[in-house]
């Protein structure tokens, strides 16, 4: 177990290391850079200063390993669009919120998602069948802008019951009158979450339930409760899971439309901006971040598997 | 247990009645009407513009239902002395609240710090420091830290005299020498400020393009402080518009400075002011509220007390504003759907407004050193197939532009808008013409083109769109239409040589004199056109101190720009901002140009909107309650 454990964190380290290559070189190939000449062009004088301010005037190799060398040592530097924080300190200040609504969204949509796709193979093909199977398509088909502009929409403008954006302050001013700001964005995102969860439970429950053991639990005189719970459902857990658990790094890290939409001051809205801006360092961090979140989510879900299935061995 | 089966009948079934209701809900009925509005409020909803399919309108506007006298008292005075009229709302109500937004970068409320990374269009900055001269709605330039200034006879030194009462927030006083220290910071390689081709020609402040290369220190900056309070400026040429150059020249504390950094004013606990707001509170990416600065003693004394700057995503500002969440919405982020429901809501149209704004023109442009575009009948052609009547009355609408025959807008000094109008009239005949005789008649031959656009918002790739479709109807050329990211098409603009054949861009003016202007077509600037008779006449007529040859010279320049066709103009940006009808005072009235709004430069203590602007009684029909 150790060495297995070992070997994949080896592999998540070289992933490391090509990801942050093929980042940096592609983010240093888009033309521009971190200023901007918006009216006139700056003197050539003027621009060498700001390149060598934000330490572009090295070759690129030289870049990439200063950069790597501090960011080993934790220190990511400053954040180009905040220049008085670094990108350690613009993370910890939006990621937690993104985190809080990301783990929302994992319960309401991914886990209500799998509720909704175990109800619908359980009555296979009734009316409830069809409208969850409906309900799927459209939460995964139809875009989260159309649904986010739906429902301000309906809850801002029609209802008038719902404030147009924000985020609560902290936990406590959640019962206070704060739990109004989570409604729209948890809806909105996690419909499609909720889509895919469901239709891969449904798919997946309903070729297990056709298996033979499940016919000869149900010969036996097993309730529907116990054969459903207790046999059917680990089992069709699997592909559930594989499916599932990348869900989880996408939601956590933050959507820029949804966040910006509904004004929660959130990660994901730095994933587009610092491409725009330019903000190498942030930008940098962040595909780091997610390609971490990535392996950490692959080696939980490869080892969740190993619990499951007794037949499954690590390598 | 038998499953329910699913055979043809029940498929049939099923089909035919979700087809039935769905078309019901197509077709079908009305939304359900909204009851009147209660007491105060006045915002009937309307259909949001934020989808771009037009949306069936709920109930019609409702009037405000008349509100009985108010019994709070009006405040008739304030901290810091200012008098209230007596239409004046209570205290409490005298807010501002506007919207930032949230996917632009905010940096610094400085000027001095940096220019492109404030927060974008609408955001409420420069607010903590005061200028040596502000302009009023006019354009015209008043004292604002410099009680007066004088010049030598050939107008290259230039001595300004401060207001001894000024202090900084923390009581200290506002010296010359906070002035001298921001101008050398703003110059300084270190700081590598974005905006430092500001102070260069014309008009150049003496060393300034040494000092910023790197090549004399700081000390040898044409800035310097005589004695506490006054401040002279040697200037490399003449310069007679210097006074009105120096609108942005709000000085950082040098104490806070030196204590914490030039990003003092992003943080509450060390902000220093010297202006009339104070930052009290700033969370990244939320909120940003000013407050009146009870130690402001300039002349720009604030009305309104409490300024809140809401981040909010830019497609859902309007709906925002019809909520009444905030008083004001800049023209920039109404899409052509928002301008459709404004048009035609009454109400709405009324608080629409139209103000020249930057005087900013948009443009076509050309790579005039490559082929085909080397051969000015090519130019003239595509000149004279821009119908600009038809691209504003169906696209911009409601006045958010006026047709462009030439760069200088109606209003801005040694425009001659009448006298250039015909030079790149519409008329496609000619164009057809021109165009066979350049040798490529009916488009044959012709390159297909690319119309680089700047990352416009979608009313703007409209009118591209417009211009594209216009171009290849009469001449028979192709244009395709590619909207850009910002920074990829201003790298690909500035690049040596140029990397854009044809492009659509806009400029806005940064101070008022049309050296500024023109200057953008000096040789070796952002575009490639190069005239060196254009050039000498900007030039000298930039030095000049003859007031009325100048503006003489600066006619006959632009007449060369116009005729030699290096661009052709669309439009000038009237914009149309939103401002609810509750605000007056007297800098918001109708200025020379007729317009009555909130002038450039906007809500900032660059403008004296901020010692004028104040909320009226009618609020109270408005809100229940003041803003938070």
């Amino acid at each position: 177990m150790a060495r297995y454990l070992l070997g994949r964190i080896l592999g998540l380290l070289t992933v490391f290391l090509l990801v942050s290559v093929v980042a940096f070189l592609l983010m240093h190939s888009i033309p521009g850079g971190p200023f901007d000449e918006g009216q006139m062009p700056l003197p050539p004088a003027a621009k060498e200063n700001i390149r060598r301010k934000y330490g572009l005037d090295k070759p690129i190799y030289v870049q990439y390993i200063n950069y790597m060398s501090n960011a080993i040592r934790g220190d990511f530097g400053y954040s180009f669009q905040h220049p008085d924080e670094t990108v350690i300190q613009v993370i910890q200040r939006t990621w937690p919120t993104s985190i809080a609504l990301g783990g929302i969204t994992v319960i309401t949509g991914l886990g209500f998602g799998v509720f909704l796709g175990i109800v619908a193979a359980v009555r296979q093909n009734s009316w409830v069948d069809y409208i969850v199977t409906l309900f799927a398509t459209l939460g995964l088909t139809v875009p989260n802008f159309v649904i986010s502009f739906w429902l301000i929409m309906l809850f801002v403008i029609w209802l008038k019951i719902l404030p147009i954006g924000g985020w609560p302050e902290n936990w406590s001013t959640i019962l206070s009158g704060d739990w109004k700001y989570l409604i729209m964005p948890v809806i909105a995102l996690s419909l499609t979450p909720m889509g895919i969860a469901a239709r891969y439970t449904r798919a997946s429950l309903v070729d297990v339930l056709s298996s033979d053991y499940i016919r000869t639990a149900r010969s036996k005189g097993l309730s529907e409760q116990i054969t459903i719970w207790r046999h059917a459902l680990k089992n069709a857990l699997i592909p559930i899971l594989t499916v599932l658990g990348p869900q989880v790094p996408h939601l956590i890290t933050g959507t820029i439309f949804i966040e910006t939409v509904f004004r929660v001051n959130g990660l994901g809205k730095y994933f587009v901006t610092s491409v725009v801006q330019r903000d190498y360092p942030l930008l940098m961090a962040l595909m780091l971040l997610i390609a971490f979140l990535w392996g950490l989510v692959y080696l939980i879900t490869d080892l969740l598997y190993v619990l499951i299935d007794p037949r499954i061995k690590l390598a | 247990m038998a499953e329910p089966t699913l055979n043809r009948r029940r498929f049939l079934a099923l089909f035919a009645s979700t087809g039935a209701s769905a078309l019901l809900a197509a077709c079908g009925g009305s939304a359900p009407e909204t009851p009147a509005a209660q007491a105060p409020t006045t915002d009937a909803p309307a259909a949001p513009a934020a989808t771009s399919t037009p949306v069936p309108t709920l109930a019609p506007v409702v009037a405000p239902t008349a509100v009985p006298e108010p019994t709070k008292e009006v405040a008739t005075t304030a901290e810091g002395g200012v008098v209230y009229p007596d239409d004046a709302a209570p205290i409490e109500y005298q807010t501002f609240v506007t919207y930032i937004d949230n996917t632009a970068n905010f940096t610094s409320p400085d000027f001095l710090e940096t220019v492109y990374n404030q927060g974008g269009f609408g955001s409420i900055v420069n607010v903590l420091g005061e200028p040596l001269i502000r302009l009023n709605k006019n354009f015209e330039v008043q004292p604002a830290a410099a009680t007066s200034w004088e010049a030598n006879e050939d107008a290259t030194v230039w001595t300004f005299h401060l207001n001894p009462e000024l202090v900084w927030s923390d009581g200290t006083p506002l010296t010359a020498h906070d002035y001298v220290h921001t101008f050398r910071y703003a110059a300084d390689p270190e700081h590598a400020w974005d905006f430092a081709w500001y102070y260069s020609e014309p008009g150049a402040i003496v060393n300034w393009d040494a000092v910023v290369a790197g090549e004399k220190p700081l000390e040898e900056l044409g800035v310097t402080a005589i004695d506490d309070y006054t401040l002279e400026f040697k200037t490399e040429s003449p310069a007679p518009f210097l006074p009105a150059k120096l609108l942005y020249s709000q000085a950082l504390q040098k104490a806070a400075f030196e204590k914490h950094g030039p990003l003092y004013n992003t943080d509450p606990a060390t902000s220093v002011s010297a202006g009339p707001y104070i930052l009290k509170e700033w969370t990244k990416g939320s909120r940003l509220v000013y407050e009146a600065n009870p130690n402001y003693k300039g002349n720009n004394k604030p009305y309104i007390q409490k300024v809140i700057c809401i981040y909010a995503k830019p497609e859902t500002m309007f709906t925002g504003y019809q909520q009444g969440e905030v008083d004001f919405v800049h023209s920039q982020f109404l899409s052509s759907a928002d301008l459709e429901l404004i048009n035609a809501d009454p109400e709405l149209a009324k608080q629409v407004r139209l103000n020249s704004g930057d005087f900013r023109t948009d443009y076509l442009f050309f790579d005039v050193t490559k082929a085909p575009f080397d051969d000015i009948r090519v130019r003239q052609a595509i000149s004279h197939v821009v119908d600009r009547d038809t691209i504003i009355t169906n696209i911009l609408t409601n006045g958010q532009a006026i047709p462009a025959y030439s760069f200088l807008m109606p209003g801005f000094p040694a425009s001659n808008s009448d006298g250039l109008k015909d030079i790149q009239a519409y008329d496609p005949e000619k164009a057809k013409a021109l165009l066979a005789e350049a040798g490529y008649p009916d488009g044959q031959g012709f390159p297909k083109l690319t119309l680089w656009l700047r990352n416009e918002p979608q009313v703007y790739q409209q009118v591209a769109q417009a211009i594209a479709a216009s171009i290849k109807q009469n001449l028979g050329i192709e244009v395709e239409v590619s909207n850009k990211d910002y920074k990829t098409f201003m790298d690909a603009l500035n690049a040596k040589p140029t990397q854009i054949d044809f492009g659509m861009v806009s400029y806005g003016i940064d101070f008022l004199d049309p050296s500024n202007m023109l200057g953008v077509w000096l040789s070796g600037g952002r575009h490639s056109w190069s005239n060196e008779q254009f050039d000498a006449l900007v030039r000298e007529a930039s030095a000049s101190l003859d007031m009325e040859g100048r503006i003489k010279q600066f006619m006959d320049a632009e007449r060369i720009l116009v005729e030699d066709v290096p661009a052709i103009w669309i439009s000038h940006r009237t914009r149309g901002d939103l401002l609810k009808p509750y605000f007056a005072g007297s800098e918001l009235e109708a200025n020379i140009g007729g317009f009555s709004a909130i002038q450039w430069p906007d809500f900032s203590n660059h403008s004296s909107v901020i010692g004028s602007m104040y909320v009226t009684k009618d609020v109270l029909n408005y809100r229940k309650e003041p803003p938070k």
